[in-house]
């Protein structure tokens, strides 16, 4: 096999590893408990567990999507769309996000509110659009550009408040607000180098909203 | 204790408003961000070195990802150094072609004492960067006229574009060197130099034909190289000077008298 990459090797990661860990631990239980064929509670895991929408964090003005929990809630595993606008001289870009999110800490706040104060991970964020590449185009000679524009890269850490509902037979069990900042790798590189940029020059603040569906 | 938590949220959002991207490569300038620069700047330098018999510019270039030394420079000129009439920007402001570099370079340059003007580099127009620098700075090609002397400056960042879109734009340059009413001298600037790879090589020798057939051509200007170079690059005495970039604390400084120019390669 060729090397891959970094970036691949993390993409490989998150899709397979992590949500085969969450997995491992929770198919001991039910398999005890259920008789079901076994690729119905395959396809059963395959169902989101809530969704989500956010406001800016440099993935769209807008972006929503669905995703999943598992690791006793810990981590969650976001699949979001997002848009970027139209302006005066462009047209308007869709955006695709894998976001790997992890919550460490649960703080109980009482009448079925709780805080976790630190929601942090990593996101890849690509876009829908043809003036952007992964790889250099053939009109350029090997190697002249040494990243890809279509393909970002990001870091964040942010913080949730969770209201859990009284009747849990709604369509919703519960509802989270939570705000991020985030940077991603082409901002990191100019503000590593430069003592000048100030973190309002390169992060990235997005919040939102999550509804736990199941 | 909720409400608390409430109430900070809030404050931080409120106050965090510089903070809001949609996308890296989001072509919406932020709010307060100039635009129009190169025009605006050259009617300053055009009414500065009206009548003027000597004519003194400092060309820098390739400043992406050196905003720490592009402030020291800014610092630098603005204490020390007088008796220029402007700056000319040989391209490269961004390196990935991002909104934000562009608005953080102007930030720095905007700065300066003299009016300057920036030509379109290579790495400006990644991504949708090309539609940055226009809405910040103009049109890919320009020119402007200081004191007798008009400066044609061009785009000829071929291999990011497609036979779509002509690279360098003879169309322009003829129209430039026939409207000569106003010069009697003529400097061509570029960010990429006849035969280097971004250069379109396949009408290097006829570009220089063409632009030769412009007023007195002086000499050409570029960046893109990295290094202070002076080259004849076709052996007809037109001297091609390039620019170092800012990372490596270079300028040009030309000063031109009515009937010649010297020079300076200076590092700080």
């Amino acid at each position: 096999m060729k090397k891959l990459n970094i970036k691949r090797k993390f993409l490989l990661f998150l899709l397979l590893i992590a949500p085969g860990l969450a997995y491992a631990q929770k198919t001991e239980k039910t398999e005890q408990e259920e008789v079901t064929f076994p690729c119905v509670t395959f396809w059963n895991k395959l169902i989101p567990r809530y969704i989500k929408t956010q406001f800016a964090g440099s993935i769209g003005v807008v972006s929503a999507g669905v995703g999943w929990n598992y690791g006793k809630g810990h981590w969650e595993t976001d699949a979001l769309f997002g848009l970027v606008p139209r302006n005066t001289d462009r047209h308007a870009m869709a955006t695709f996000t894998l976001k790997q999110n992890y919550l460490p800490w649960k703080i109980d706040l009482g009448e079925n509110f709780y805080f976790q104060p630190l929601n942090c991970g990593l996101f890849l964020n690509t876009l829908f659009d043809d003036d952007f590449w992964v790889k250099n185009p053939d009109r350029y000679p090997k190697g002249y550009y040494t990243f890809s524009t279509k393909i970002r890269i990001h870091a964040f850490v942010g913080e949730r408040i969770t209201y859990k509902f009284k009747r849990q037979n709604m369509f919703a069990k519960s509802i989270s607000f939570f705000y991020e900042l985030s940077t991603c790798d082409l901002y990191l590189i100019n503000a590593i180098e430069n003592r000048y940029l100030k973190p309002k020059d390169y992060l990235s603040l997005a919040f939102g909203i999550k509804l736990q569906i199941i | 204790m909720i409400r608390i938590v409430y109430i900070t949220l809030l404050f931080g959002l409120l106050t965090a408003c510089d903070l809001i991207d949609y996308h890296p490569y989001d072509g919406r300038l932020s709010s307060g961000t100039e635009t129009d620069i190169n025009r605006k700047n050259i009617e300053k330098i055009e009414a500065l070195c009206q009548n003027k018999d000597t004519i003194r510019f400092i060309m820098i270039s390739d400043t992406q990802r050196s905003y720490d030394e592009t402030e020291d420079f800014v610092h630098l000129f603005n204490d020390k150094i007088e008796n220029v009439d402007f700056i000319l920007h040989g391209g490269d402001l961004a390196d990935f072609g991002l909104k934000k570099e562009f608005e953080w370079a102007h930030r720095i340059l905007s700065k300066l004492k003299v009016p300057y003007v920036a030509l379109i580099g290579n790495h400006d127009i990644i991504g949708n960067g090309d539609q940055v620098f226009k809405k910040m700075y103009g049109e890919e090609n320009f020119s402007f006229i200081a004191g007798n002397i008009k400066f044609i400056c061009l785009n000829t960042n071929s291999i990011e574009y497609d036979y779509s879109h002509p690279i360098p734009d003879f169309n322009f340059i003829y129209n430039e060197i026939g409207d000569s009413t106003r010069n009697t001298r003529t400097i061509v600037a570029m960010h990429a130099p006849p035969g280097n790879e971004q250069f379109n090589n396949n009408v290097k020798i006829i570009f220089q034909e063409v632009i030769k057939r412009a007023p007195s051509l002086m000499f050409c200007l570029h960046g893109h190289e990295h290094n202070f170079k002076v080259r004849d690059l076709f052996n007809d005495g037109i001297l091609y000077y390039g620019c170092t970039t800012m990372g490596k604390r270079g300028y040009l400084l030309f000063t031109i008298t009515p009937d010649s120019y010297t020079y300076e390669e200076i590092e700080y």
